[in-house]
């Protein structure tokens, strides 16, 4: 089975993030660039289908800073090859991104065809979870969002995606290959590589690199401003005894228009 | 009396059937033996040859002197009569061998030269005493470990029976009785001969094993294993790794001593070492070594206390097999979650907190001054933090104390701020080698630029690593003097930089860190600045060489308790100090089990009667700010 695994780098919310000069974009000088971790758990859920069934795993990836060392750690981890598109913007939104992976996967060689794309089913820079659905559309393949596990047990070209819904409610879909995947667990926690197997694939391994086509949309949307949250009034703390505080809450509730 | 060896028995002299019977004991004994060499030989090499003056030393102190058998001190001297009594057996076994096999030479029989008669028969007597002992022991006191096995009885058995016919024959000598004589003259020779053929197959092998174990233990109690990607099955394994089988003669100790094994969790050294002789019996039997026959839960549950190894007195080496093991599981990413939560946060942030390492200074802002950069201006003293005590809130107060003293003291010194990472220590201890090589790179690259004479932690974590695990390769921050803070605290109070105006009067209790006591024998100092402080050290049961552990270490405080476990260490602990008379403090000297300890006092419900305090506490009360005035203008 072969898979593509889309991976982004996202900010770091341990770190304290900065709006730069400009309003409209984070300041890079502190802006520290993690994996997206549903991206992460995605690797994990193609690494086990590899396992079980075969085939060969390539982690995509739009350049960033530190990529280079994630990307390390991808084939570390079992990964047989990982590209890299140079000449972008580090973070983008859902829409871009998935406007510049169609780009990539059509246009850079050895890609396409595939059996399964996978990738997380949000980022922090993609709270919606747009890039999954709208790279599917681009690139006219079926798409199954908020799956935790992938079995291809079956014979012939489909693979049975469980999608989680709200309320602990599962359902099992029969998707039809090549499709995209929209991951949000994998079965099991993405697993740990050792340092010094990251270290000896650095000496074996070398990185992919496809340069990613000119012209791509940014898409539709532009951000006009970024602004950080202020704190808003302070709450109020409802004092005395259960008695008196359910009273209060009753009050509250019923002066707006709750009860 | 007649020679035993010229006399014929069934038409054949006595030397004929000596010859038969040594040749097929030796042969027995011969096989096995060359069977070890043989499969050891297959094993990873592991150099142990340096430093032989100190292995002598060695060998002196733990087989003649038999040292660690004293710290359980009845069985201690039972064993010490046993063994002294096998010396001089063993010697006259082989002189009336030589004899008896060759009767022309022209020497006596070893019981026939007086003092050698009379040390045979002196030993028999204490010896049958500490067989005596060694009986009630096992099979009517029998303590918890110690396993009433065939294999013990019968070589309690086959040790009294070679006493036994000794004496006898010994007493039929001098009261003229041949027929006797002769009977337990060969009673005894084939009970040893029996002994010598059966040694290599029972756990008495450790009589053979142990000198050799014991010369080659590692100078350097502790130490990681040399380099590996860890081990799973026999080769992988290091010959002295697996030597630690053989020597081992079940005694319990470990398991009695462990803090792992007590709370119930999956490991018991004494087992685990057991597995090890299974191993080298039958290298590949049994099914996967790491995996079937040792479980990854046994191999995660060591707290790397040293406890175990500190207390074995053949000096068998348990930990550098968990942490071989604890490689290979790491090496093939099977790490369980929280763990590997830690190590990618140590990878990430250089703490296992996961917090911006920009943070790692921020307990110094509610300081009333401000703290050298060390990367920026030179300090006498390089103040590395270390991760519990820079992150968690709990002990940034006693940070802050620090902090403070060494103010006080006058004391030159600065902190690295963002440059620090965490020292690896532990982290080494989970397995993750290349992790350590990371951290300790990061935190070389900190400091070469930094100009420090000496280096002080309040972490005996950090301190041990630092100490001995930070040159390049194992060893010492080259040419720095590394200092535990209790360490420092002894020296400035020692030389009235700081003084105790206040005297505590209280009486209070202290824990020894692992790190600092059995790693690194650093006891008196944290004991001399009690003292100095006027309060009154009341010593718990389990103190310096046998303090019992928290439970922290060796990466256990970033793994979750398994199922089913009874009493945590660090419970433990803490009952043990509340059960002293008069002591409402347990002092410690560690940031770990400042943490660990306060803990335990909310599960076990001990939180009204004892608190937990870091010696740098007590050290700022007496030491009381309202006279820091006076003291600088007396200094």
């Amino acid at each position: 089975m072969n898979i593509l695994v889309l991976l982004r780098m996202i900010p770091d919310v341990v770190e304290e993030l900065e709006i730069s000069n400009d309003g409209k974009t984070l300041d890079r000088e502190f802006l520290r660039l993690i994996p997206n971790e549903t991206d992460d758990h995605a690797l994990e859920e193609a690494l086990l289908l590899k396992e079980r069934h075969g085939g060969k795993v390539t982690v995509v990836a739009p350049d960033a800073p530190e990529l280079d060392d994630v990307l390390f750690a991808c084939l570390a981890k079992g990964a047989d090859r990982a590209v890299k598109i140079s000449g972008v913007e580090p973070v983008m939104g859902g829409r871009a991104a998935a406007r510049l992976m169609a780009q990539v996967l059509t246009t850079a060689p050895g890609l396409l065809p595939a059996d399964l794309i996978l990738t997380g089913v949000q980022s922090t820079e993609d709270l919606d979870g747009l890039m999954a659905p709208i790279l599917s559309h681009l690139l006219q393949l079926p798409y199954v969002d908020n799956v935790t596990q992938v079995t291809a047990d079956g014979p012939g070209k489909t693979v049975t995606a469980v999608k989680e819904f709200p309320s602990a409610v599962r359902a099992e879909f029969d998707v039809q290959l090549p499709a995209v995947l929209g991951i949000q667990a994998a079965e099991k926690p993405p697993r740990y590589v050792p340092v010094a197997k990251v270290r000896a694939v650095m000496k074996s391994q070398h990185l992919e690199s496809a340069a990613a086509p000119a012209g791509v949309e940014a898409g539709q949307l532009e951000i006009l401003q970024m602004a950080k949250p202020e704190p808003a009034e302070h709450a109020e703390m409802l004092a005395g005894d259960p008695a008196q505080v359910a009273g209060k809450i009753c009050e509250i509730l019923a002066a707006r228009g709750v009860l | 009396m007649p020679d035993p060896a010229t006399t014929q028995y069934f038409g054949l002299p006595g030397y004929v059937v000596l010859w038969i019977l040594t040749l097929v004991a030796f042969y027995l004994f011969g096989i096995k033996v060359a069977y070890y060499v043989r499969t050891l030989g297959k094993a990873r090499p592991e150099k142990r040859w340096d430093r032989i003056g100190e292995r002598v030393g060695l060998v002196l102190t733990h087989v003649l002197g038999q040292r660690r058998l004293f710290n359980e001190p009845g069985i201690g001297i039972a064993h010490f009569l046993i063994f002294w009594a096998f010396v001089f057996y063993a010697t006259s076994f082989f002189w009336n061998l030589v004899k008896g096999l060759v009767p022309i030479l022209p020497i006596p029989y070893a019981d026939d030269v007086g003092w050698m008669a009379f040390a045979l028969e002196a030993f028999g007597v204490l010896a049958l005493v500490g067989i005596v002992v060694a009986a009630v022991r096992r099979y009517i006191l029998t303590p918890p470990r110690l396993e009433r096995t065939y294999d013990a009885t019968l070589i309690l058995g086959l040790i009294a029976l070679l006493l036994v016919t000794f004496l006898v024959g010994a007493a039929a000598k001098t009261r003229g009785a041949p027929g006797v004589y002769l009977w337990m003259w060969w009673a005894h020779m084939v009970t040893v001969l029996g002994f010598l053929a059966y040694l290599p197959y029972s756990k008495h092998m450790h009589l053979l094993a142990a000198p050799f174990g014991v010369f080659f233990s590692s100078l350097r109690p502790g130490a990681p294993p040399p380099a590996s990607e860890g081990a799973s099955r026999f080769e992988e394994f290091t010959w002295r790794e697996l030597f630690s089988g053989l020597a081992c003669a079940e005694c319990g100790r470990c398991d009695r001593a462990c803090p792992a094994f007590n709370s119930g969790f999956a490991l018991s050294p004494k087992e685990l070492v057991h597995k090890v002789k299974e191993l080298v019996r039958a290298p590949g039997a049994g099914g996967k070594f790491l995996g079937e026959v040792v479980r990854p839960e046994e191999v995660w549950a060591c707290t790397t206390c040293l406890s175990c190894m500190e207390r074995c007195p053949v000096l068998n080496e348990h930990i550098p097999l968990v942490l071989e093991m604890r490689r290979h599981l790491v090496s093939q990413g099977e790490v369980e979650t929280p763990l590997q939560q830690a190590m990618m946060n140590l990878n990430r942030y250089g703490n296992s907190f996961g917090q911006s390492p920009r943070a790692r200074a921020k307990w110094t802002a509610d300081l009333p001054f401000k703290i050298k950069d060390a990367r920026k201006e030179p300090v006498e003293y390089l103040w590395v933090v270390g991760d519990y005590a820079s992150y968690d809130p709990r002990v940034q107060t006693v940070t802050k104390a620090t902090a403070r003293v060494f103010q006080q003291a006058g004391l030159d010194f600065g902190i690295l701020y963002e440059g620090e990472q965490n020292s690896g220590n532990d982290v080494r201890r989970t397995g993750e080698e290349g992790l350590f090589d990371v951290l300790r790179g990061k935190n070389l690259q900190a400091v070469a630029k930094a100009r420090f004479e000496h280096v002080v932690t309040t972490d005996p974590h950090t301190y041990h690593a630092l100490k001995n695990e930070y040159a390049n390769g194992d060893g010492g921050w080259t040419g720095r003097n590394v200092l535990h803070s209790s360490e420092l605290l002894e020296r400035l109070l020692a030389e009235g930089k700081l003084s105790a105006h206040r005297r505590l009067d209280g009486v209070v209790t202290f824990h020894d860190p692992c790190y600092l006591g059995r790693y690194n024998g650093v006891y008196s100092p944290p004991r001399l600045v009690l003292n100095a402080l006027g309060t009154k050290l009341r010593e718990m049961p389990r103190n310096r060489r046998t303090a019992y552990c928290c439970g922290a270490g060796g990466g256990r405080i970033w793994m979750e308790d398994p199922p089913g476990v009874k009493e945590r260490p660090a419970e433990s602990r803490v009952r043990e100090a509340a059960g002293l008379h008069g002591v409402n403090t347990l002092v410690v000297a560690c940031p770990k089990d400042l943490v660990m300890f306060q803990d335990a006092l909310k599960t076990t419900g001990l939180e009204g009667s004892l608190a937990v305090k870091d010696l740098i506490e007590l050290v700022e009360e007496a030491a009381a700010p309202s006279e820091r005035s006076d003291s600088h203008a007396r200094a």
